[in-house]
């Protein structure tokens, strides 16, 4: 784990030198050095306009998000349960879990129009179908021996669900949520992108048809650390409820 | 072949396989009579039965040692779980204590060949599970479970998650949570088969001795000829396909029976050739 953050510190020091020479040999706005960058990261900073829109992204995402974990995880599990729910939607599930869900965006404002309800839709397109397959294979692929074990001391059906099943299959949601998490911020991006102007994803079509590249690139590394830091956030919670699994797997 | 028909008539026919000594009924603990079971598996719309036990009928006495051996495919872990209450059966009945079995009961606990310990769990807390389905108060559930654990030799490895135990140690800790909530008898299944022939005869031994403090009766089923003979009071040989009871015998040695020296026993030696012939006769016919 140290090296691993020793490697991390070391590497963004020799990119960010590159990129800080790269910046200042070639001269071009195209692309600017890193320390302007940091300047304009700090004046759009200072002046509010990157938090209000930050925080308006953060909102739409969370939205998004925690209902796709919420319904994904329900849905998985009831289609992980119970095999004809499963038998029932698969097809569905299957399709769209592939499908590009920008295709969807026409339709949801149509239906949602252009306020936030429609960003949070897509959002929530984004991280739900990977929660879902991931918590019904995992509901599926406990040990049956365990399950078996339960009832052999009594266990009725809930106990069997709620003693045995669902901490099985914790890992698999907990990847499923990991990877929900990372499409969800994708979503966030596009639905700001392509529906209405607002958020880091509208700055960054405002800074970019306006050849304002430094302010681009600090918005877009600004989009990056949120990434980073929500998938951080992801992880931590995934080790409080499933350590016994990290230190099971044979790496 | 015949087994059904009859046994749906509801009668109960004394078997012919029952020593005198088990044969008086209501001293029973485990009563299996004339049990049949079938499986059915349908590959493309063809349905084939394959047989697991045919007309299986076994007795026994309360804190009695019973040994089940046979080869694989003689139904002997299907026999286990039907006498748990996990899997019907066709035809014939099973009574625990004059009572039928229609399900798992307090009565019975089972350890597995497996372990099948929860690796989300400390040792503790798994040995705990068994109380926990039994509603029991937790600081009553942690003392027993802790006075178990003391008993199989782990009280130092309470708060250990199963990966970090050997498989040995795995298996107390699955033998404790089974001792845990106290039952009459101990339905063990190949529960030695997946640990070193060190641990295992190790193991052997604490189950004796445990075996010989708690007063319980135990069903054990194994592969084994030398952990059938050494353990039990009497063994059964099973032969396959499908699963029937070839021969009921006796282990007439003395306990306690000290590990090294029962080994080189005439009778053991005696024992374990003639069960082996039987299985190898069983097995010949197969192929």
């Amino acid at each position: 784990m140290k090296t691993q953050a020793g490697a991390n510190a070391l590497s963004i020091l020799v990119f960010a030198a590159l990129w800080e020479v790269a910046g200042r040999t070639l001269d071009s706005t195209l692309i600017p050095p890193l320390s302007q960058i940091a300047q304009t990261w700090l004046r759009l900073l200072m002046s509010g306009k990157l938090l209000a829109n930050l925080a308006l992204s953060l909102w739409t995402l969370a939205a998004g998000f925690l209902l796709a974990v919420v319904l994904g995880v329900t849905i998985g599990v009831l289609m992980g349960w119970f095999r004809h729910v499963e038998h029932f939607l698969d097809l569905y599930i299957n399709a769209l879990m592939s499908a590009p869900m920008t295709a969807f965006v026409p339709v949801l404002i149509l239906w949602l129009g252009l306020g936030v309800e429609s960003r949070i839709a897509v959002v929530f397109l984004f991280a739900f179908f990977v929660i879902v397959i991931n918590t019904l294979t995992g509901v599926k692929q406990v040990d049956r021996i365990w399950v078996e074990m339960a009832r052999s001391f009594g266990a009725k059906e809930r106990d069997v669900f709620f003693k045995i099943v669902l901490p099985a299959a914790m890992p698999a949601i907990m990847a499923g949520i990991h990877l929900g998490m990372g499409r969800a911020v994708k979503g966030m991006v596009t639905a700001e992108m392509l529906l209405t102007l607002t958020g880091v994803g509208g700055m960054i079509m405002q800074y970019g048809s306006a050849f304002a590249t430094d302010a681009l690139f600090a918005v877009i590394l600004t989009i990056l650390v949120l990434a980073m830091a929500t998938m951080r956030l992801v992880r931590a919670v995934d080790r409080r409820l499933t350590g016994w699994k990290a230190e099971v797997a044979v790496e | 072949m015949k087994a059904a028909s009859q046994s749906r008539t509801g009668f109960w026919l004394p078997d012919s396989e029952s020593t005198p000594a088990a044969s008086s009924q209501s001293e029973a603990m485990v009563e299996v009579r004339r049990v049949s079971k079938s499986f059915h598996k349908t590959v493309k719309s063809q349905t084939t039965e394959l047989k697991a036990l045919a007309d299986v009928s076994l007795s026994i006495r309360p804190n009695e040692f019973i040994s089940i051996i046979g080869p694989s495919g003689c139904g002997k872990t299907t026999l286990l779980k039907m006498i748990d209450g996990l899997i019907p059966f066709d035809s014939g009945e099973i009574l625990i204590n004059r009572k039928k079995v229609s399900g798992p009961g307090p009565d019975r606990a089972v350890v597995f060949q497996t372990f099948a310990l929860l690796p989300w769990r400390t040792v503790l807390a798994n040995v705990e599970f068994s109380l926990e389905l039994r509603q029991i108060p937790k600081e009553q559930r942690a003392a027993t479970a802790r006075e178990y654990l003391k008993r199989v030799g782990l009280e130092d490895f309470e708060h250990h998650y199963p990966h970090e135990l050997s498989g040995g140690m795995q298996q107390r800790a699955g033998l404790a949570r089974a001792l845990a909530v106290n039952p009459l008898i101990l339905l063990m299944d190949e529960p030695f088969g997946s640990v070193d022939a060190q641990t295992r005869q190790l193991l052997q031994e604490d189950l004796l001795a445990l075996w010989q403090r708690e007063q319980k009766t135990v069903i054990f089923i194994t592969h084994s000829m030398d952990e059938a003979v050494y353990l039990a009071d009497r063994v059964v040989v099973m032969t396959p396909r499908p699963g029937r009871v070839a021969e009921i015998l006796e282990v007439p040695l003395k306990r306690p029976r000290d590990a090294e020296g029962v080994r080189r026993d005439p009778v053991f030696v005696d024992l374990t050739n003639y069960i082996w012939a039987r299985l190898k006769k069983a097995m010949e016919s197969q192929s």
